[in-house]
């Protein structure tokens, strides 16, 4: 039984493959511990794909379409070239998405099953964590580049575009 | 604060942050932009050590005034420990128009970040001018309550401050830690007694807040009052899964 992650970062989709990856203990301590320390996560979390936005116009298109949790077609792609079929994967493969909206919506699409559930979301902190490890091009500052160009853009644009033109006040 | 030379600048308690000492002291934090303010506030040269070819160069502070900023308020306020140092990576919820979150950027240098995030458009539009000179802060315009919207653009931070003043201030909190902050990171909290509960006295509101964040994981540091600054306000600092203690 394998399962995999899905990763949305500023700078790509990257989905992880998950060996040995006990699911009732990802809370306790040793597990936490083994999570900190990005030799024992990477032996259990191994990066499958990572597949780098194009242009920055095209990484604000999938953070507009991953935050109303829509499918976007690159992701689409992504995820049919990445993962195996259906049938072959085997009983018990899952796909593991933080957001439970946009799992339902790829598993409706894929007929992949999908799962966001507490364990996901462990293994995804320590992906979090470790990312500009596993993609070597973006240590050094080069994912925290991508970020800032990317809230720029995506901020600009939901204040540009608020019909009101006045504050949404929150109630 | 003028006559330059009769100013002194002292490093405080905290690293990055500075102590500005002449006829009166003031709190200021290094200008990363220098010959630029961000809020009108008022800017301090002086000279620094000499560079290589001997010539002095020069060095410019930013007053931080405790009556507009919660932390500068806690700094003064005698908090123990900001958990925010040059390098550090900050997520900042409720960041305004961005006045403190500029002097938070200069806490943390060009080696650290601050995620900001801001849900109203106003002051969210104040933000991202500010961060335009600033390369070390990324504008966040989202609603704080719904971290996931967000999640492409923050990695792991080591440090939560939140001055969001809203009812329910300790969830966020804690949905934001859930995904973005560091096992043994740590929140700075503002709390504003009348935002939760303008009924019950301040106090069992701030108990109540801790109360709330300690079923969280989190175990709690310190907690102070923000007086003379602000009324009824308090600031709890609070560590998130403390590392478990080591049997010996």
């Amino acid at each position: 039984m394998t399962s995999y992650v899905l990763y949305e970062s500023a700078s790509g989709y990257a989905l992880f493959e998950l060996i040995q990856h006990d699911d009732i203990a990802s809370l306790t301590d040793e597990v936490q511990a083994s999570v900190q320390d990005v030799q024992r996560f990477g032996r259990t979390v191994k990066l499958k794909a990572f597949q780098p936005f194009t242009s920055a116009e095209n990484a604000l298109e999938n953070i507009n379409a991953v935050s109303e949790h829509i499918l976007s077609d690159d992701l689409k792609h992504f995820l049919e070239l990445n993962l195996p079929k259906v049938k072959k994967a085997g009983k018990g493969t899952t796909l593991g998405v933080i957001e439970p909206a946009l799992g339902t919506v790829i598993q409706e699409t894929l007929s992949f099953p999908c799962k966001s559930d507490e364990s996901t979301r462990e293994v995804l902190r320590g992906v979090r964590l470790h990312f500009h490890k596993y993609v070597k091009e973006l240590d050094g500052g080069l994912l925290e580049r991508s970020q800032l160009g990317l809230g720029h853009s995506y901020s600009r644009a939901k204040v540009k575009f608020n019909p009101g033109r006045s504050d949404n006040m929150i109630i | 604060m003028k006559g330059g030379a009769k100013v002194i600048i002292e490093a405080h308690r905290h690293e990055g942050v500075f102590i500005a000492r002449s006829k009166e002291d003031a709190l200021v934090t290094l200008n990363s932009t220098p010959g630029k303010d961000v809020y009108g506030e008022k800017r301090i040269q002086v000279e620094g050590p000499p560079g290589p070819e001997g010539v002095a160069t020069k060095l410019e502070y930013r007053v931080w005034n405790p009556f507009r900023s919660k932390l500068a308020a806690a700094i003064l306020g005698g908090v123990d420990h900001i958990w925010m140092k040059p390098g550090s990576k900050v997520l900042y919820l409720g960041a305004a128009s961005g006045t403190t979150v500029s002097h938070v950027s200069d806490i943390v240098g060009p080696a650290g970040c601050v995620y900001a995030v801001e849900f109203s458009h106003r002051p969210g539009r104040d933000l991202i001018n500010m961060a335009k000179l600033r390369t070390n802060v990324i504008p966040i315009v989202e609603d704080a309550r719904h971290p996931l919207k967000y999640r492409m653009l923050v990695g792991m931070v080591d440090t939560i401050f939140a001055d969001v003043a809203q009812p329910d201030q300790a969830r966020i909190v804690s949905l934001n830690s859930h995904y973005f902050l560091k096992n043994g990171g740590h929140v700075v909290i503002s709390i504003k007694a009348s935002c939760i509960d303008s009924t019950a006295a301040p106090e069992a509101v701030f108990q109540k807040e801790v109360k709330k964040l300690q079923e969280e994981k989190f175990k709690p540091l310190e907690q102070l009052t923000l007086e003379p600054y602000e009324r009824d306000h308090a600031v709890v600092v609070a560590t998130y899964r403390p590392a478990p203690k080591t049997k010996k």
